[in-house]
């Protein structure tokens, strides 16, 4: 089993939602985080108003997954969270011990 | 022992709808039991007594309650058979799985412990014995209630700390969505305080409604308990909808509604007991006052507005005032209190509810003033609000408000009750009065904002459906109303395109810039989204959040054009022909809604403060004005309201400012004196901002003063801009509820009249600043 965890911007949390919901998963963990990456400190011009960007706010999602399905499933984020524009994020993966679900006590796969 | 469980499963198993009869039925299965216990561990060879303290002393048993037992021994009692009947007590109850709060003691003993700590004592106040020597427990009450009573004007101040921790840990039972049913204010552990207060014999304590509403959250607690197979108190929204059946209440919705019924009962029976203690001479230490400030004492019958007077620190009605003729006097009761940082008597309010006559429609200026005032007050004016509240007056004089009073909330991110949540946004609103155009828009906005909840259909769809009638009810014009009406509609749209837009696609930005179209609005919708978020709970309050938005909006200012700045003021004709004479001349007319008095002098530096002095000297409260100057001559029009009695003679104010003019009568010393006496206790208003507007006026260079409205507040502020030679060639004040935004049009009173330069600007900025933050300091 795996985890993923993609830092995203805010808005692309819809769009990450649904494209996961079609992928089949049903369930994930969002959480909001701030974070910069090497666009620290570039000064954004926008139709005059000019203000430093620090640390921005983003939106942590985490799912998880199978190992047969850790690939795709990261495609379909990247994909869904994509501007093409600085600060769009990451996405990467860990493995993950056991889980167990707190209602039934299913373990493992059936816990996903 | 296994009986006893098996008896109370099957007593707990039927699902019966709770009641006084049930929980007695419980208390005599649980009582005869202990009784066994006590007996088989050998109670009476100690000459000891099982002793019920509490909730249990009082016979109340929730099914998931703690069992509070004190044993009692004499202290003849033989020390090595203490422990080992105590044990046969304890045992077989920790055995059972029940929780228990236990301890073993000689009366002398518990005595002392409920001298060092309030919780005991409130406990052993209730204590009941079970088994054993009955005298035993009669002998330690008596001590109990002695000491208590002994002790009763010490005790006070700390239960009266140990309330308020709990409003401010656990909340008001009436206002939230998911209370706890002990612990919030207003909830079952008020009733213990309130027997404690009793007893002290210090106050008496009101009864009415009293025993019904606690009835009635001991049968919720039960059927939380049953429903839930658990001891929390907290009524989880998840939970609502079985307890509600349990109980045989038609809805969830209907259930949280008599609960917040119950919980404002009794907390308005517990503010009402604390303001008898209060008045009984018990007096709050400092450092628990809620706010860390002094209280001013201000005297008695201080006026603070026409009819309204402070008596014993509380605010009353004068004796020429009448209710039932005056209808804004309930509102400019209220708003004076707030203002001040004081509260209502309650036999005022009392009257004020049932002797006041309906309020006109639409309504006068001074109510709608009153109202922005009593709101624009912000946390000061929750104690007054509730008070109003406890008897429906807000119901009357709004009818829509009705629907959403009490009303619950079926979103987890929200915290309180609809109409709570409503004043909450009024009051965080209250914080941002400066950052916006027209203050009192923000604030009724604000209150009004979700008006449209707790119907069945979109909230937002509902708010723009009835928000024109508020409006119009409430007196504003027009273009007042269109913005109240458009704050409504779009209140969620910043939050909205925040979290699910792209804030770097301008398609994004011309969206939200092609509905607000003004700079004025966007602040205001700005102002209202933070006060909304922050009213509604945690999760939607994060500086995360909050910053997402601030964000959309720099981006979306940046793209509006200039808002237009209206041009400087031109009166008309008629009036600029007052005093051509070219002498002071004063004129009065009283038949507007809002009297006015036109003065007309010879124009000279520091007139502007002359005029505004004098109006403050005779004690009338400047609601608008606008001033022009014609050749040598100034024309200035003024609003005004008396603060106190009647209009005063115009021919003294006349005569008045002639002796100022002449500096033959300094105003400054004699309204200091006067505004000192009148400080009340310390909400701290957002500091006053001063803008230079920059390339508005072709005439002049443009300065706007926002700050909170006080006698004498346009006296100092015109008097600094002429302390650094700078004229005033016009100028239009508005006073919104208790905030003014003033506008000046000034010129260098040399050099030909230019504009002021960048830096003379910020020098006049920084001693308007300067001497507003002067008379703010309390000496």
């Amino acid at each position: 089993m795996k985890l993923i965890t993609a830092i995203v911007k805010p808005f692309k949390l819809e769009d990450i939602k649904v494209a996961l919901e079609n992928r089949g998963l049903h369930g994930m963990t969002v959480s909001e985080a701030s974070g910069y990456g090497r666009q620290r400190g570039h000064t954004e011009v926008y139709r005059g108003a000019e203000y430093t960007v620090d640390l921005v706010p983003k939106v942590r999602i985490e799912v998880l997954v199978d190992d047969a399905d850790a690939d795709s499933v990261v495609s379909t984020i990247v994909e869904a969270a994509n501007t093409g524009r600085i600060g769009d994020g990451k996405v990467w993966v860990v493995p993950v011990d056991s889980v167990v679900r707190v209602r039934t006590g299913e373990k493992g796969s059936e816990a996903l | 022992m296994g009986e006893f469980s098996n008896q109370r499963k099957e007593f707990l198993a039927q699902k019966i709808k709770p009641s006084a009869k049930r929980r007695s039925e419980l208390l005599a299965l649980t009582d005869s039991w202990i009784k066994e216990l006590a007996q088989a561990a050998g109670v009476s060879q100690l000459g000891g007594a099982v002793v019920a303290v509490g909730g249990y002393g009082r016979g109340e048993l929730a099914p998931g309650s703690d069992l509070d037992l004190v044993l009692l021994v004499p202290p003849s009692a033989n020390p090595n058979l203490i422990p080992q009947v105590a044990n046969k007590l304890w045992y077989p109850i920790w055995d059972e799985g029940m929780k228990l709060d236990h301890s073993v003691r000689t009366v002398a003993q518990a005595r002392t412990m409920a001298a060092d700590d309030l919780k005991v004592a409130l406990g052993l106040l209730d204590a009941r014995t079970v088994y054993g020597d009955e005298s035993l427990c009669e002998k330690l009450k008596e001590q109990v209630l002695a000491d208590w009573r002994a002790m009763g004007q010490k005790r006070l101040p700390g239960l009266r700390s140990y309330v308020q921790d709990r409003i401010t840990r656990n909340g008001e039972l009436a206002h939230l969505l998911e209370p706890d049913l002990k612990e919030s204010f207003g909830g079952l552990r008020d009733l213990g305080i309130l027997n404690g207060v009793a007893a002290t014999g210090i106050a008496e304590v009101d009864q009415t409604g009293l025993a019904s509403a606690y009835a009635f959250l001991l049968d919720v607690r039960d059927a939380l308990h049953l429903v839930t197979s658990r001891p929390s108190d907290r009524l989880t929204l998840q939970e609502q909808a079985a307890v509600a059946e349990l109980l045989e209440i038609e809805s969830d919705d209907a259930l949280l509604r008599q609960v917040s019924s119950a919980g404002r009962t009794i907390s308005y029976i517990s503010e009402l007991t604390w303001h008898r203690v209060k008045h009984q001479g018990v007096t709050e230490r400092k450092g628990i006052l809620r706010r860390k400030v002094v209280v001013p004492v201000m005297s008695d019958e201080t006026p603070l507005a026409p009819g309204v007077m402070v008596r014993d620190g509380e605010v009353v009605l004068a004796k020429t005032a009448d209710p039932s003729t005056d209808p804004v006097l309930v509102l400019r009761a209220a708003a004076a209190a707030a203002q001040h940082g004081l509260r209502l008597q309650p036999e005022t309010v009392n009257r004020l509810a049932s002797e006041s006559a309906p309020m006109p429609t639409p309504w006068p200026r001074a109510a709608r003033e009153a109202l922005v005032s009593l709101i624009g007050a912000g946390r000061l004016a929750l104690p007054v609000w509730e008070a109003l509240d406890q008897f429906e007056i807000f119901n009357r004089l709004i009818p829509e408000w009705a629907v959403v009073r009490s009303a619950p909330q079926h979103n987890p991110l929200h915290v309180f009750t609809v109409d709570r949540h409503l004043v909450e946004t009024a009051i965080n609103a209250s914080t941002m009065t400066r950052r916006v155009a027209r203050p009192d828009l923000l604030l009724i906005g604000a209150l009004f904002h979700d008006i449209g909840k707790a119907q069945d259909r979109d909230h937002t769809e509902v708010g723009v459906e009835i928000m024109p009638g508020i409006a119009q009810r409430l007196g504003f014009d027009d273009s007042e109303s269109a913005t109240l009406v458009k704050m409504v509609e779009h209140h969620l749209l910043l939050p909205d395109v925040a979290t699910k837009r792209d804030p770097e696609d301008d398609a994004t930005i011309n969206f939200v810039a092609q509905i607000v179209q003004e700079h004025d609005f966007l602040e205001m919708l700005h102002a209202l989204t933070e006060a909304d978020s922050r009213a509604t709970g945690p999760a939607v309050s994060s500086e995360w959040r909050l910053s997402l938005i601030s964000d959309l909006v720099s981006r979306v200012h940046a793209v509006l054009r200039g808002d237009e700045i209206p041009p400087p003021p031109e009166l008309d004709p008629e009036r600029l022909e007052v005093g051509a004479s070219g002498d002071i001349e004063v004129l009065l007319d009283s038949m507007s809604s809002l009297p006015t008095i036109t003065i007309s002098a010879p124009d000279s530096t520091g007139l502007l403060a002359a005029c505004a002095g004098v109006l403050a000297l005779h004690q009338l409260s400047v609601r608008t004005a606008t001033t022009q100057t014609v050749g040598e001559r100034a024309v200035s029009v003024w609003g005004v309201t008396p603060q106190y009695g009647d209009m005063p003679d115009i021919q003294e104010i006349a005569r008045d400012l002639g002796l100022i003019l002449n500096g033959q009568l300094d105003v400054s010393a004699r309204l200091e004196r006067r505004r000192q006496d009148m400080l009340g206790a310390g909400f701290t208003y957002p500091p006053a901002q001063v803008k230079i507007l920059e390339d508005v006026s072709a005439r002049a260079t443009v300065i706007e003063v926002r700050a909170h409205d006080f006698p004498g507040l346009l006296r100092i502020v015109a008097g600094a801009i002429s302390a650094v030679n700078v004229d005033i060639i016009a100028a239009r004040v508005a006073t919104l509820g208790s905030e003014a935004v003033d506008v000046f049009y000034v010129i260098e009173k040399t050099a030909g009249g230019a504009h002021l330069t960048p830096a003379r600007a910020q020098e006049v900025r920084s001693t308007i600043l300067d001497a507003l933050e002067l008379s703010n300091s309390v000496t």
